[in-house]
């Protein structure tokens, strides 16, 4: 089942005097379950393309539909609420809320969704319990390694049983042994949870835990099936 | 819409302690200002305001223009009152007519070589039955050589309360004068005279005349009466004119005062809201990042403004919380000279109103614009925003 499609997307941005178009007339599909991995060249707009797919970048012209939805179209209010319960977000520096705890930070999604403060609480433990930090739940930002932190920003992202996990980068700052731990997580959740995932990333081992892989290039995305069938296909 | 949790914004102001410590000091000092100037200003309405009686009409010298210690008019004069006018005030056949002589001169303490410039009025046991307000609450009526010191009579002075308690003295005209007791008259502007026997303060002063005489008018009893013996006994020079509208003209007198006094709460307010803003900008700089997560998790942008009003409108209910306590504790009734006499600071409702509004008024205007400014920064800029 097809759970976002990107049509015809352009973004440009002035420099200057000089316009940049990072993407350029680009097509997507991202179906339910998948795990797609988007890399690419600094500045070759990756990031941007899943700023937009999550709602939080503006596109120049296209469409891209979740669900049936074009979110291109919806207003600033309405695409607040969008993300609320459709986006859960992974960033690479993680983003925390540092005057709340482990727990407060997983809960924040929540509290933008119509909830029991009981079926909140249910949430939450199960989400801390997939990245397995309950006993760190009442632990401050501050007080936790930068793999803690990121696995509480992964809790965050999927406590709301997101449509959509987008993760920017999210091994970016974090050592190899880490990522690792890391990069096994985001399985878990696609595998096990049964999320749809969406992560740009630079780094090609990490790419390629994903089911599907793409690269883009000049504006332009390349998809390679994963390396069982090794087949490159032109997704636009 | 949903609104960020209250605990966000209470936490955050313990973020950086020192510099939440430092505002609310910077907001309670500009409050307290507040507080002490509209104390000033509230004090000394209530004082003149308190000060006159609509009942009480006052004769005295036509040719003394608009102040009672220039005048001078005949010893007589309140004999032909009460054998003239039908409308004063009489019970148990005596009538309430005050004869006074008012004066303000050089007055000093004992155990002081330093002279104050007090108020002294000389009355008989008529003065009370015209100031229903006034009311000795310790020691006793003067009798010759005494007098009665009005409760805020040591801050006209200049000294200290204890240096006017019962039993000391205090030395004008030439002559000492021991104090029989102490009066107050619901913070009127008598509370900062002292009050001796007409007869004695007339020997200490080798004069025959009075200054003026009050008079307190019974139901029915018209200013038009006395107004009309005024202009009929032309040999006197007298003129009429009541308590509460005499003292009415000294209000306009010190209009500009406290016009000017307003001036200063705004000018106070205003380096408030720049205080305010100082701090929620830096306050605001520092989480553009966190501001932006916010957003992308779903949280609306005038969610986010209102949590950032919250946390400075806290502050500054803190900050109006505690000067409030202050100015109860250390500025209220605290006494004030002015050429009248003396005063004291009035922490009333509506100085608590305007000082706590003014407090809730600079935490509103102090956050908006750096709220905004932040609300103006993309979430895609701001999700990496160091």
């Amino acid at each position: 089942m097809t759970l976002v499609q990107v049509k015809n997307v352009t973004k440009q941005y002035a420099n200057g005097e000089e316009t940049i178009t990072p993407l350029n007339e680009v097509n997507l599909e991202v179906h339910q379950g998948d795990f797609l991995s988007l890399m690419g060249a600094s500045g070759s707009g990756k990031s941007t393309l899943l700023n937009m797919i999550a709602g939080i970048d503006e596109v120049t012209s296209g469409e891209i539909l979740v669900e049936g939805t074009d979110i291109t179209k919806l207003s600033r209010g309405k695409l607040a609420d969008w993300r609320a319960s459709h986006v859960g977000y992974i960033f690479q520096t993680h983003n925390l809320i540092p005057v709340l705890t482990a727990y407060e930070n997983v809960e924040m999604p929540l509290l933008l969704l119509k909830m029991s403060a009981a079926e909140r609480r249910k949430r939450v433990e199960i989400a801390l319990e997939a990245v397995n930090l309950t006993d760190r739940a009442t632990h401050y930002p501050r007080q936790m390694s930068g793999g803690q932190e990121q696995r509480v920003g992964i809790a965050r992202a999927i406590v709301a049983s997101p449509t959509l996990v987008v993760a920017d980068e999210p091994t970016g700052n974090l050592d190899d042994e880490t990522t690792e731990q890391i990069l096994e997580l985001l399985q878990r959740v696609n595998n096990e949870l049964g999320m749809t995932l969406l992560m740009v990333t630079h780094d090609i081992e990490a790419s390629e835990i994903a089911k599907r892989q793409i690269r883009l290039e000049r504006g332009k995305l390349t998809e390679r099936q994963s390396e069982s069938t090794n087949r490159e296909i032109t997704a636009a | 819409m949903k609104t960020l949790p209250w605990e966000y914004g209470v936490r955050n102001l313990f973020r950086r302690p020192a510099r939440t410590a430092l505002t609310l000091v910077g907001l309670t000092t500009v409050i307290l200002l507040i507080f002490v100037v509209v104390a000033f200003i509230r004090g000394l309405e209530a004082s003149l305001a308190a000060s006159g009686d609509d009942d009480v009409v006052l004769v005295y010298a036509l040719s003394s223009g608009a102040d009672i210690e220039n005048s001078s008019i005949p010893a007589r004069t309140p004999a032909l009152l009460a054998a003239s006018l039908d409308g004063i005030q009489r019970r148990f056949d005596v009538q309430h007519i005050s004869p006074e002589v008012y004066l303000g001169t050089r007055i000093t303490v004992a155990g002081t070589d330093k002279k104050g410039l007090g108020l002294v009025r000389g009355v008989t046991t008529a003065a009370p039955l015209v100031r229903s307000k006034m009311q000795i609450v310790e020691g006793e009526w003067p009798g010759p050589g005494e007098v009665l010191a009005g409760k805020l009579a040591h801050s006209k002075l200049g000294c200290r309360e204890e240096a006017l308690s019962v039993g000391s003295t205090v030395t004008f005209d030439g002559r000492e004068w021991r104090i029989s007791g102490r009066f107050t008259a619901a913070g009127s502007a008598f509370e900062s005279e002292l009050w001796c026997p007409l007869q004695d303060m007339q020997t200490a002063l080798k004069r025959q005349d009075l200054s003026l005489v009050a008079m307190k008018m019974a139901p029915g009893g018209s200013l038009a009466e006395v107004e009309m013996f005024c202009s009929e006994r032309l040999d006197l020079e007298l003129k009429a004119v009541p308590e509460a509208q005499y003292y009415a003209s000294l209000q306009q007198h010190y209009k500009p005062v406290r016009l000017l006094g307003w001036v200063v709460v705004w000018l106070i307010a205003g380096a408030g809201v720049f205080a305010g803003l100082n701090t929620m900008y830096g306050a605001v700089v520092g989480r553009v990042r966190e501001l932006s997560t916010l957003q992308a998790m779903g949280f609306r942008r005038r969610a986010i403004t209102m949590s950032l009003i919250q946390e400075a409108v806290l502050l500054s209910v803190g900050g109006s919380l505690i000067a409030a306590l202050i100015a109860f504790l250390l500025v209220n009734g605290t006494a004030v000279r002015f050429t009248m006499g003396a005063f004291a600071l009035r922490v009333d409702s509506l100085a608590v109103v305007i000082g706590c509004g003014t407090g809730l008024v600079l935490g509103l205007l102090g956050a908006v614009p750096p709220a905004m400014k932040a609300m103006r920064v993309t979430v895609v800029e701001g999700i990496k925003a160091v």
